[in-house]
């Protein structure tokens, strides 16, 4: 089996525009949750958003791709982070187009952000929109092998809010068969009136900033971004800087309810312990957990519940989306960036907003800034209908 | 990867043996859409009633397989839309109730991965599990996904399938997007119609697939998927992927070709067949309609004809007298995403 770096990184979330902005954020721990500008819902006015700080307009004409026809958000936020990633890995035209290289990615909103023409499209109440072939979540994939001549595996995933991760594990796992020397993995989502709605449907969208792993918890805020890595065969990166391994993946379903996760964490016990299995390592060698924390009542019960059953005492942890909001099919990868940046700068990052930790645990997430020898890194990424996925990241030695 | 129990429930009566014993269903219009089986044993009443189609669709190809297994370890769905009907009917909630307060039921149903996530729940399957959602490779992907964890060793059975649906409010989208002919012709006239768009079809296949060759039905032997190729002409990428599997053209005694009566993109297939003169061509989009997923049922065919059932002339385009062994499935969707699935017999 070979073994899989990242040798490039692109974000783009509520705390910055690329990955030097994010990492600026998470150093000062400036949440990115806040009033929303360009979300369009009357809840933009009753709930806090972590929007990208940027409209669709601008990110249209920073990107300056061949072709906007039925371009949506979720695709310019998707094409913003792509860019930084590949510039950054330094990968060339020729590789990127080359048989070798995949794509994985995912999205839960695609082109759904532009909820009133979908509307008007499905109810025959318009005479056919630039957006008819814009909707599926995988039609952002389309449209970036299109820009990029890609010709290798297009791959789209849904696990809802666990998909990004379960892209990363994908495009590893094709790396270490040997069917690709490439992969270029991620995900992305925006705000739109439909996972709002959902959300909300739901009752678990708060309508304060989320306080993950706090005893008084109210729920999620949504966000939105993107965030690609290259990822490369230990064959191809030569002497190429690589920033991290992806050392191992762990997938399983909770099975227990369509949209919440069991008490006794079945899922999540299973996911982290496969990891930990497939990347040969004891749960006392791991340094971080970038914990899923959502900030609802079931979710960071059952992680602390899972992480409790799986470790011998709770490694530090945090909820970055404390800054980001939870991003949906973006978050696995958003988080595994900034798993990439504690490493990287041996530094963990605080968890915002947490005054009383949950009983029994009585964990305190990461309360302030830590310099820290940080090596090996677990990255949580669970969703509706039972998915659960766990990364194990390491540093390049 | 050994395929060793399947189902599908489709446009033909294929949920039981109606379709080889010379039952075949004319479908007039641009429609086709699945005959289902009862599911009063499957599904509770009061569940079902809540279930969207896809849902509903996927559960009962997946669960008569899975309630046969001891042992299984994921679930592995192809979809590329999933519960769309479920999705616009939580968007026309929010219209119309001005994001009031709304019942969560549809929003829940409406992500792809509900289909999966049903089976887990359903069957109580802690085991891996995923959803793929690459439009016209999403099948082909769930593939791919299932032999990257066979060759990791950790599993030996497991569920995979493809599913879809047709709504009124999936084909008012893909309508204005010309996907469908102008004018309603009978699925006899489907192949041979040589105009603009095709017919939207819906169903789900699945499959039980095996890393051990007991009890096998075929052998799914590879997949390979590729996008917007440069050339009109895939017969070099048919002849590589035939050659990493010790195969030539002359070894390919049945073409399953992905005909869907687009003659914007039906010459992919009238061009590769030119390959394989020696194989017999069957075509399957005259049966089940168009839709992202449907080379999830070119598989069940194509497993149905190496278990030497009698197909029906239908579905034969030109006939050889090869015995069957090899069969080499090719579909492209729009003329966008290509793939090949190989299948042997034991």
């Amino acid at each position: 089996m070979k073994k899989v770096f990242v040798t490039g990184m692109g974000i783009i979330s509520a705390i910055g525009n690329n990955t030097p902005e994010n990492l600026n954020s998470l150093r000062s721990g400036k949440t990115g949750i806040g009033p929303a500008k360009y979300v369009n819902s009357n809840y933009g006015k009753t709930h806090p958003f972590a929007e990208v700080k940027l409209s669709t307009d601008e990110l249209k004409s920073t990107l300056n791709l061949k072709n906007n026809h039925g371009l949506t958000r979720t695709d310019y936020i998707a094409f913003t982070a792509l860019k930084e990633a590949i510039a950054q890995s330094n990968i060339s035209t020729e590789e990127l187009s080359s048989e070798e290289t995949a794509f994985i990615s995912a999205s839960t909103i695609g082109g759904m952000c532009n909820t009133d023409e979908l509307y008007k499209d499905a109810n025959l109440i318009s005479s056919g929109s630039e957006y008819v072939e814009s909707y599926p979540g995988s039609t952002h994939t389309l449209k970036i092998a299109k820009e990029f001549e890609l010709s290798g595996v297009v791959g789209a995933i849904n696990t809802a809010c666990s998909s990004s991760a379960n892209s990363i594990m994908l495009g590893a796992k094709l790396i270490k068969s040997g069917r690709a020397t490439r992969a270029i993995v991620g995900g992305t989502d925006s705000l739109g009136k439909f996972s709002i709605n959902g959300f909300n449907s739901l009752q678990i969208m708060s309508d304060i900033p989320c306080a993950p792993f706090d005893a008084d918890r109210k729920g999620l805020n949504l966000g939105e971004g993107a965030a690609y890595l290259i990822l490369e065969s230990e064959d191809v990166i030569e002497d190429k800087q690589a920033y991290a391994e992806i050392l191992g993946y762990g997938n399983s379903n909770d099975a227990f309810h369509p949209s919440s996760l069991s008490e006794d964490a079945v899922g999540v016990v299973e996911c982290i312990s496969k990891a930990l299995k497939s990347a040969q390592v004891n749960p006392n060698e791991i340094d971080y957990i970038n914990a899923h924390g959502t900030a609802t009542g079931n979710n960071d019960m059952t992680e602390l519940t899972g992480i409790s059953k799986v470790f011998n005492g709770f490694p530090p942890f945090n909820s970055t989306k404390s800054y980001t909001g939870h991003t949906l099919a973006a978050a696995g990868a958003i988080e595994a960036v900034y798993s990439i940046l504690s490493i990287n700068n041996n530094e963990l990052f605080p968890s915002l907003n947490c005054n009383t930790p949950i009983e029994p645990f009585n964990q305190f997430p990461i309360k302030e800034h830590i310099n820290s020898d940080i090596k090996t890194v677990l990255s949580n990424s669970f969703g509706f209908g039972g998915n659960c996925s766990s990364l194990i990241i390491r540093e390049v030695t | 990867m050994y395929i060793t129990d399947l189902y599908s429930i489709s446009p033909q009566k294929t949920f039981n043996n109606s379709l080889f014993e010379g039952e075949v269903e004319i479908i007039f219009g641009n429609k086709y859409y699945a005959i289902e089986p009862n599911y009063s044993e499957l599904i509770p009443r009061g569940l079902l009633r809540r279930m969207g189609k896809a849902v509903r669709l996927g559960i009962g190809a997946g669960m008569p397989l899975i309630k046969k297994q001891n042992n299984l370890d994921g679930i592995i769905i192809g979809t590329a839309s999933g519960g769309l009907d479920d999705c616009i009917k939580f968007l026309n909630q929010i219209v119309e109730y001005n994001e009031g307060t709304l019942t969560p039921t549809n929003f829940v149903s409406s992500t792809p991965n509900s289909i999966s996530g049903h089976l887990a729940l359903m069957s109580k399957n802690t085991g891996y599990n995923n959803t793929h959602m690459g439009m016209g490779l999403a099948f082909e992907s769930s593939i791919l996904d299932a032999f990257l964890l066979f060759e990791e060793g950790d599993v030996s059975k497991l569920l995979i399938g493809s599913v879809e649906e047709t709504s009124e409010h999936n084909h008012n989208i893909d309508t204005f997007a010309g996907h469908f002919k102008d004018v309603e012709i009978p699925s006899t006239d489907l192949i041979s119609s040589n105009s603009k768009g095709s017919v939207r079809g819906e169903g789900s296949s699945m499959f039980i697939v095996s890393k051990d060759k007991e009890n096998a039905i075929c052998e799914l032997a590879d997949v390979h998927q590729f996008t917007y190729p440069k050339e009109q002409n895939i017969e070099d990428r048919a002849i590589k992927f035939l050659a990493k599997n010790k195969l030539t053209s002359t070894d390919i005694d049945g073409l399953m070709l992905g005909f869907s009566g687009d003659n914007r993109h039906d010459f992919w297939y009238e061009n590769l067949m030119k390959s394989f003169p020696e194989a017999t061509i069957y075509t399957y989009k005259n049966l089940v309609g168009e839709y992202a997923t449907a080379s999830g049922f070119a598989t069940w065919f194509g497993a149905q004809i190496l278990k030497g059932q009698n197909i029906p002339d239908e579905a034969i385009y030109r006939k050889t007298n090869r015995s069957q062994k090899n069969i080499l499935i090719y579909n492209n969707y729009l003329g966008a995403q290509h793939g090949f699935i190989l299948l042997k017999g034991i």
